[in-house]
């Protein structure tokens, strides 16, 4: 048992330091910027006020209870501390249950006296100890930011209960699901249930007679991130709700020994899925073939843009109205973005700032992708036939683009709808899309320079490649909250991304990010007919 | 110009500090079934990969079909079938969209009804399931979508890197028999193996290698020269009457049969003392590309 933890514990020592490392920081960021930009209780005030108005930022935040600060810090963060929490555990759920049988390792380890249950036993206690230690520094985030001891206490004791019980049902869908990719994405579409039931749950909730409180509808209550959430950390400090995610861990535990003691090793309960004996005959060629192996992938990529856009185009209707009663408000607002125009304008260009980190990272993904090719072997049958290895990287590099466009569209279509349907007059319907197109310099800058890191130095793509996005949206968004001079901001792409909606927009940034991306491709491609597969 | 398919010249190719292949010679001539011998860590794979234009030569020099395999590597491919030593599939592709795939890439289109045939006719004697996920195949299974692939579109020259280390001794038999085939038909075929008997049944000529250089390169019959042949039979004659047979090396009586060693040339004079002393239980048995072997991997092996 001790060995089958220490394994574990050893396995994941990376992956996990840095996931609860940078929950923790979240949480810590999130209630020191909070706590300086928006000081002011008539600043809040005007916020809540807003929010509690509009389904679509309830939807993505979370309960308002009112406008202290910590309580507003809990309204803007929880929910991702949560979401964070509950993807951990299912990804180590899976990674140490149906992985593990899916690649023949679980029957090493089931043939020793270890048997079939008590590795099962070892990934619980592990992943509780996991959700501890991150419920301690979600806790220890908020207290570093200035929050009181208590509510952080109960904030972090919060996002741990939420991770032990998708803890539960990572475990379980992994009973279900006949491999890894299939077992986790019942698991991420299970917890992206769960933050949609709860956003529904609060964007249909009451509103208290300030409008600055909202008390959530039923189905808040069907979700365990819903749960985590009603305990309403700095303000009631209530820890019964989660009494109801212990409640699933161990139904979802319990049913876990049930199913297992019953199935073979490596068997699951849902069959898997049968391929064609042939291939379309599109399949022909390698952009087919990355187009075969990424859509699901840009798909989802899409639906996170669409997602973004959607809220950008909803708020303009509400803030237009809430703005015109409250000028600070609008003052406020547009300090966010830099130069002029309407508040519908600096808004969706805001929001779409965050599109923008989408389309970069569905980039990135397809270079890794190409990475993961080459280092699983794949790309060594391809390359036996007749196939350049420029034209291979070409192709995905292309698919990059397309992936780019097909992001930014679907973002600005999104938006052009809500905006359209929130009667918004003053908006014309080539606003959404030309925030979109603004977006697409900062992503074609990491898809041209993450491929030149592939032909030089392949082995660390992947792990530069996120680096490089991390950094780069770390720097465009809190740069400026966090002091980092001008020139540190500026090594961000995004830092270049132009605000096209308003007057006199400066295009130089973007010109420079073109040439690099450009150069860089060029480079890229260039030097790949010369390099080894390795 | 020569008739050579594979031509390679003191190749050498260092990783680092690690030296993979150290003055390495291969020629393989037209319509010839080539074996390509060596253990594992040999170098075998690394020459492969320098043929097929994946990695680069350090020094000397390689040819295919006369033509530098690094800068012409797409126009060579169009005329080479390659299988790999571990495949690797697409986890999310069925093993029938794989083999599509790759036999597209290798001018299928230009054939489609022959393709169709071909590869209906490899499923059939391969016994395999193409409608899998590339993730559910086993190796020997992931073997059979290169091999299935590499067969179902015709090439002049076949690179197989131990194509059946995954392979049941039933689909060895078919392997064989595609081998024979391919080779049948013309074409040439380059098999790398550390498995002596499948190259002793099927190579027209082999090449030993060790730490990346050539030690050997021949017919098989001609590498047989180079070794002794074994003789045994039961034991009966007395110490005298052995010590009569000439030539003979390395005698003695071991579990009830007596063995010795003579050289090839040398065997028809020792046949009519054997006779003459009436021996039981005669065994006499050229040598094994095993014994081959183990003479040039002796102080590894061991």
């Amino acid at each position: 048992m001790t060995a089958l933890l220490l394994q574990r514990a050893r396995r994941d020592r990376v992956q996990l330091a840095v996931w609860i490392v940078c929950t923790g920081l979240l949480a810590y960021v999130t209630a020191s910027a909070v706590g300086s930009t928006y000081s002011g209780e008539q600043e809040r005030e005007g916020i809540m006020r807003l929010a509690v108005a509009n389904p679509a930022i309830l939807l993505l935040r979370g309960l308002p209870q009112g406008t202290a600060l910590p309580a507003f810090v809990f309204f803007q963060i929880f929910t991702y501390l949560a979401l964070l929490a509950a993807l951990m555990s299912t990804f180590l759920a899976v990674r140490h249950s149906r992985a593990e049988e899916e690649s023949g390792r679980a029957e090493l380890i089931s043939a020793t006296p270890a048997g079939r249950i008590r590795p099962t036993v070892a990934t619980m206690v592990h992943g509780v100890a996991a959700n501890i230690v991150l419920g301690a520094a979600v806790a220890l985030g908020f207290i570093a930011g200035a929050m009181p001891v208590a509510g952080s206490l109960v904030a972090g004791v919060a996002a741990a209960a939420v991770g032990i019980a998708f803890l539960g049902v990572g475990l379980l869908a992994a009973q279900f699901a006949h491999t890894s990719r299939g077992a986790n994405s019942i698991s991420v579409g299970l917890v992206l249930l769960a933050f949609v039931l709860r956003g529904v749950g609060d964007a249909l909730g009451t509103p208290s007679a300030d409008g600055l409180r909202l008390t959530s509808a039923w189905p808040s209550w069907l979700s365990p991130i819903g749960w985590g959430q009603h305990t309403s950390a700095f303000t009631a400090d209530d820890l019964t709700p989660l009494l109801l995610c212990a409640g699933l861990a161990l139904v979802c535990g319990a049913a876990v020994f049930a199913l297992q003691s019953r199935r073979d090793s490596g068997a699951s309960l849902l069959p898997g899925l049968a391929g064609h004996a042939g291939a379309p005959a599109w399949l022909r060629g390698p952009f087919a073939l990355a187009w075969r192996l990424q859509w699901p992938t840009i798909v989802a990529w899409c639906v996170g843009g669409a997602v973004f856009g959607l809220v950008a185009g909803s708020l303009s209707g509400v803030v237009v109205q809430a703005a015109q009663q409250n000028p600070e408000l609008e003052g406020m607002l547009k300090t966010l973005v830099s130069g002029e125009g309407t508040v519908t304008q600096v808004l969706i260009s805001a929001m779409f700032g965050l599109v923008g980190f989408v389309a970069a990272a569905c980039a990135a993904q397809g270079v890794i992708r190409a990475r993961q090719e080459e280092a699983g072997g794949t790309a060594e049958l391809l390359l036996s036939t007749p196939l350049g290895r420029v034209r291979w990287l070409a192709c995905y590099l292309l698919l990059g683009l397309v992936a780019i466009a097909l992001v930014l569209l679907s973002a600005g279509l999104a938006s052009t709808v809500a905006v359209f349907a929130s009667g918004d007059d003053e908006a014309h319907a080539g606003e959404s899309f030309a925030a979109a197109a603004a977006q697409i310099p900062a992503a074609i800058c990491y898809l041209g320079v993450l491929a030149l890191v592939f032909v030089l130095v392949p082995s660390i793509t992947a792990a530069l490649g996120w680096t490089l996005l991390g950094a780069g949206v770390f720097l465009g968004t809190f740069g400026g909250l966090v002091g980092l001079p001008q020139w540190v901001r500026d090594l961000s792409p995004f830092t270049h991304t132009p605000a096209v909606l308003a007057r006199d927009t400066d295009l130089s940034g973007a010109a420079w990010l073109v040439a690099v991306a450009v150069a860089a491709a060029s480079v890229a491609l260039l030097l790949m007919r010369r390099r080894e597969l390795r | 110009m020569s008739d050579l398919v594979i031509e390679a010249r003191g190749l050498v190719k260092r990783f680092g500090r690690a030296t993979a292949l150290d003055g390495l010679d291969l020629g393989v001539s037209a319509g010839e079934v080539h074996g390509f011998l060596g253990p594992n860590g040999a170098g075998k794979s690394t020459t492969i990969r320098i043929l097929l234009g994946l990695a680069r030569a350090s020094g000397g020099s390689a040819t295919l079909f006369g033509r530098d395999p690094w800068n012409d590597a797409v126009e060579l491919h169009r005329r080479v079938a390659y299988v790999p030593g571990d495949v690797s599939i697409w986890p999310n592709l069925s093993g029938g969209e794989a083999i599509d795939l790759i036999g597209r890439l290798r001018g299928a289109a230009a054939d489609p009804r022959g393709y169709a045939e071909r590869k209906a006719r490899l499923v059939d004697v391969f016994q395999f399931d193409p409608t899998k996920k590339g993730r559910a195949y086993s190796k020997g299974n992931r073997q059979k979508v290169a091999l299935v692939a590499a067969f179902a579109t015709p090439a002049d020259l076949y690179i197989l890197d131990e194509p059946t280390s995954g392979l049941d001794p039933v689909m060895e038999a078919v392997f064989n028999a595609e081998i024979r085939r391919v080779a049948g038909e013309g074409s040439t075929v380059l098999l790398s193996s550390h498995i002596l008997s499948e190259v002793e049944q099927l190579c027209d000529r082999v090449s030993i290698i060790r730490a990346g250089k050539t030690v050997e390169t021949g017919t098989l019959e001609a590498l047989r020269h180079l070794t002794r042949i074994e003789v045994s039979f039961s034991a009966g004659p007395t110490d005298a009457q052995l010590a009569s047979i000439p030539s003979a090396r390395d005698l003695e009586t071991t579990g009830g049969r007596v063995n010795f060693t003579v050289e090839n040339a040398e065997l028809a004079a020792v046949l009519p003392v054997l006779g003459q002393l009436a021996v039981q239980g005669l065994v006499i048995a050229p040598p094994s590309l095993e014994e081959l072997f183990l003479r040039h991997y002796g102080d590894s092996a061991r």
